[in-house]
């Protein structure tokens, strides 16, 4: 079973990163279900995307991941990230974008809330957990494509490249092609290579 | 055929176009709203021909116009959230007096949680309370081959079926095999035939109970016997084969799916602790209401203890309780002492009542897995011997083989045999699930971070409209009723401009009960133009007949929000394709009697606040129309950068409004900051509404330009 969690901030593309991953399942032919935040909390809240893949043949029952059982944490947002993580596996891989999204509550309260802090925070956690974590630098891979809008598109591509996940460079692009609007392929396929250094 | 990753959503759609339904109807609400859409996205790329779909104003008003399609021989569906079927309930209640003609669907969406809900309310209860069949499912795929059944099973027997998944179902998606194009089912060429029956009078509902009261019986009979529908209250076995299983677990909806991924994580476990699990046997109730009598009693006959799991109501354990009791040791008294007991179940019902289960939110596979852990903890504790397998018995006695001979550990360890091993271990493993909390070190972090809830998005028009209306205000006592919608959100700081929400056009009417309680306050009303449309008109009826001094509100961002951007009466779109005139509320608003109805720009503060002075000071009812597109429908404009030079770091752009986009940056210095930071904004969240810039008193936010 492969369990993959991606969490982030309402509006940040958790979703369609989630749907790339079950398609590229499918084609593996591995049995998948995907769960989803809708509603109030996709205004700016925090969301998180479950995915389930029966890469060992195994039957897959719930949509949501249990804790402790993430192979993989993608987090779009340092301070979602820090939320997760009893949702990581031992020895589980967390990626996690570097760039911080102040939520309200902090910018008017007078608690501090920068992205540096909130990692020393997660890499002080999870020492001595076995779990690896991968900070991406999103801000420089972002610039090299030119649109914030494929951020998910770069996270996979760093998550793939961590090599945790039994699938392809030409799996995730093929599963991009079938899920993403055509217009916009061409620039989730740069933020691939980009991610993946290619 | 193709093979499509769908939300359960999409998959309630897609089974009930291949069933043929010619008339679609609902009110947007989470977690159902996605079904209307993916029937409107078939119709429009030509995959779905010959269905009707639309947003009708409410749920009553779908729901009565579905009950028409039925009467002359249409399939219909109708969908809603939980609460929705709320508004609907005048309809259902009198409509299954009635009957239906052509298969009369009703989809409800119930949300545990709650997550987007005023209530956890339980839908099942509602169709048992209706006398109305409904189905459960526990996955996208089963629901897809319910909501089909759902029709068949209504025109079996006139009835209108519910069929009812929960959030966990709505929003989880997995691939399914659908047809590429559907076409509806013809209605019948007699149509409507004009019928005494169709007509309710106290002396046919009186007949027409009757017929309801005959026909449940037999659905339960059905549930439990019909392959159609008994595939949905499917029994599983498991654990030790050598035995029978003394324990079952009865669970309905996702919690069934919840409670077969843990077993399976409950098993591996045991495994690697060398334990074996007891013989267990697990029945998913996939059609709790007429509950299958039959099949319950069958599933729990020779076990001793039934655990029940299932979310928002304990409605699977009171039919449990039922069936126990039916069926039980109390039934005895009526046999001859002599006879057959072979048909008795002399089973305990756990659940809710016993707090062996959660009495409300949701569950979780973590938290089914513990409880699950707890009740084999109590058939090991029972009959232990049979579940350690023989190699974990020679390993444990090898260990502890050296410490025979310690006299000191005499009274403990001695005498040292099979039992004591065999505790010890099912204890360990017990307790491994009662610690499995996460580091106290994860829960630290997590408390140091600053909460994420949601908010009005950067530039959403109503941060505007809350700011110029408690601007108007100014220190005169008020109430600010609110609504449901994402103008909710306006309760939170800094705006804190919503003093109520209860229930769909509720702001309005409330409004008028504290004008009555309280006249010495200004009573102010929120709603927007979706609920206004939905249900608000009575309420503003009500005020102008009653002479209630009230302002209402109208924050008209051409959609309906909250929900995924539904269009509805006040934007003529539709979902059939033809653009209607869109009903316009300030003459709505004239029609109704209202007198003082001003109407302003929310982005423009001054214009706002003056127009919103206006209608307060008026006596009487009035109204205030506030148009501005929700953000999520226009182009933004470019940033606002802010003036490093005048920002003086004083917050008041944060403080007054609570822009997401605005954030502080303590480590920022200029000349009239001096070490006390500055604001900054998030370029990537900032739509440029341009609102912080009326705000900031030194004009240090600035509107950006194109191409900045």
């Amino acid at each position: 079973m492969l369990n993959v969690m991606l969490t982030g901030v309402g509006g940040q593309g958790t979703v369609l990163a989630a749907k790339v991953l079950a398609q590229a399942a499918q084609s593996r032919g591995w049995q998948v279900r995907t769960a989803e935040t809708i509603g109030m909390a996709q205004r700016g809240g925090s969301v998180i995307s479950h995915v389930r893949m029966g890469n060992l043949g195994e039957e897959v029952h719930s949509p949501l991941l249990s804790l402790g059982s993430a192979d993989l944490v993608i987090a779009f947002e340092p301070g979602e990230a820090a939320r997760v993580l009893p949702y990581l596996a031992p020895g589980g891989v967390l990626v996690c974008a570097s760039t911080a999204i102040q939520p309200v509550t902090a910018a008017l309260s007078t608690q501090a809330y920068a992205a540096d802090d909130v990692i020393a925070g997660i890499r002080k956690a999870l020492d001595g957990t076995g779990a690896r974590l991968v900070v991406v630098d999103d801000e420089a891979l972002i610039a090299q494509v030119g649109n914030r809008k494929a951020l998910n598109t770069v996270l996979l591509g760093s998550a793939l490249a961590t090599g945790c996940l039994p699938l392809s460079a030409e799996d995730i692009k093929a599963a991009l092609a079938a899920c993403v609007k055509p217009r916009f392929i061409e620039l989730n396929l740069a933020a691939l290579d980009a991610a993946l250094g290619a | 055929m193709t093979t499509k990753l769908l939300m359960g959503n999409e998959a309630f759609a897609h089974a009930a176009l291949e069933a043929g339904v010619r008339v679609v109807a609902g009110y947007p609400g989470t977690p159902s709203s996605e079904l209307v859409e993916t029937v409107a996205k078939l119709h429009a790329e030509g995959c779905a021909q010959g269905v009707h779909v639309e947003w009708s104003t409410n749920e009553k008003a779908a729901l009565e116009l579905l009950a028409g399609a039925s009467y002359a021989g249409a399939r219909t569906l109708f969908t809603c959230k939980q609460v929705g079927l709320n508004v609907a309930s005048d309809a259902l209640m009198s409509l299954n007096y009635i009957g239906t003609g052509g298969g009369m669907v009703l989809f409800v969406a119930d949300d545990p949680g709650p997550i987007s809900s005023q209530t956890e309310q339980d839908t099942r209860r509602f169709a048992s309370f209706a006398k109305v069949p409904v189905l459960d499912p526990a996955t996208p795929e089963q629901g897809f081959a319910m909501m089909q059944a759902a029709f068949e099973l209504s025109e079996r027997y006139g009835t209108p079926v519910i069929v009812r998944p929960t959030t966990r179902v709505c929003h989880a998606s997995t691939f399914i095999d659908v047809a590429d194009s559907t076409v509806a089912r013809p209605v019948p060429e007699e149509g409507f035939q004009k019928d005494p029956k169709w007509v309710i009078f106290p002396r046919r509902a009186f007949q027409a109970h009757g017929e309801i009261n005959g026909r449940l019986p037999k659905i339960a009979h059905d549930f439990a016997t019909d392959p159609l529908f008994a595939q949905f209250n499917p029994v599983f076995e498991g654990g030790s084969s050598r035995e029978m299983p003394s324990v079952g677990i009865v669970a309905g909806g996702i919690s069934a799916a919840y409670a077969r991924e843990a077993l399976a994580m409950i098993e591996r476990k045991a495994a690697e602790a060398g334990l074996k699990l007891p013989a267990y046997r697990l029945m998913q109730v996939g059609t709790p209401y007429p509950f299958p009598v039959e099949a319950a009693k069958k599933f729990a006959h020779g076990l001793d203890a039934v655990l029940v799991l299932e979310e928002l109501d304990s409605v699977l354990e009171d039919e449990m309780l039922k069936v126990a009791g039916q069926f039980g040791i109390d039934a005895l008294d009526e046999v001859d002492l002599g006879g057959d007991y072979s048909g008795f179940l002399t089973c305990k019902v756990l659940g809710r009542y016993t707090g062996h289960a959660r009495d409300r939110g949701e569950n979780t596979v973590d938290d089914i897995a513990l409880r699950l852990v707890r009740l084999f903890g109590e058939v090991w504790n029972g009959r232990f011997e049979s579940h350690m397998t023989d190699e974990a018995y020679e390993a444990y006695r090898a260990a502890w083989e050296p410490e025979r001979g310690d006299e000191a550990d005499a009274d403990f360890e001695r005498p040292f045999d099979k039992w004591n091993l065999a505790q010890r271990r099912i204890e360990d493993f017990v307790a491994t699930f009662e610690a499995a909390e996460a580091p106290a070190v994860f829960a630290d972090l997590q408390a140091s971070l600053p909460t994420r809830p949601p908010v009005l998005c950067a530039g959403c028009p109503h941060r505007g409209s809350f700011y110029a209306v408690k601007r108007a205000l100014g220190k005169q006592p008020a109430v600010l009723c609110g609504d449901i919608g994402c103008y909710t959100l306006g309760n939170a700081q800094p705006l804190d401009a919503v003093d109520t929400c209860l229930c769909m056009g509720a702001g309005i009417t409330m409004a008028q009960g504290f004008a009555v309680a309280e006249p010495h306050k200004k009573q102010v009303a929120f709603v927007g133009d979706s609920t206004f449309f939905a249900s608000g008109l009575t309420g503003v009826a009500n005020a102008v007949y009653n002479g209630h001094d009230i302002t209402v509100v109208v924050l008209d961002n051409a959609t309906t929000a909250m929900t995924g951007s539904q269009p509805h009466p006040g934007t003529g779109v539709t979902l059939m394709g033809p653009r209607r005139k869109p009903i316009d509320i300030a003459a709505v608003l004239a029609a109704l009697g209202v007198e003082c109805i001003e109407r302003a720009n929310p982005l423009d503060l001054e214009e706002c606040t003056t127009a919103a002075k206006r209608a307060i000071d008026f006596e009487g009812p009035s109204a205030l129309i506030l148009v501005s597109p929700c953000i999520q429908l226009v182009k933004p404009e470019p940033a606002i950068c802010v003036d490093a030079e005048t920002c003086t770091g004083c917050k008041k752009c944060i403080t007054e409004i609570g822009c997401p986009a605005i954030g502080f940056d303590r480590a920022a210095r200029g000349p009239r900051s001096k070490d006390r930071g500055q604001v900054f904004v998030d370029a990537s969240l900032c739509n440029g509404c341009g609102l912080c810039t009326q705000v900031c008193p030194f004009g240090s936010l600035v509107k950006g330009v194109q191409n900045a």
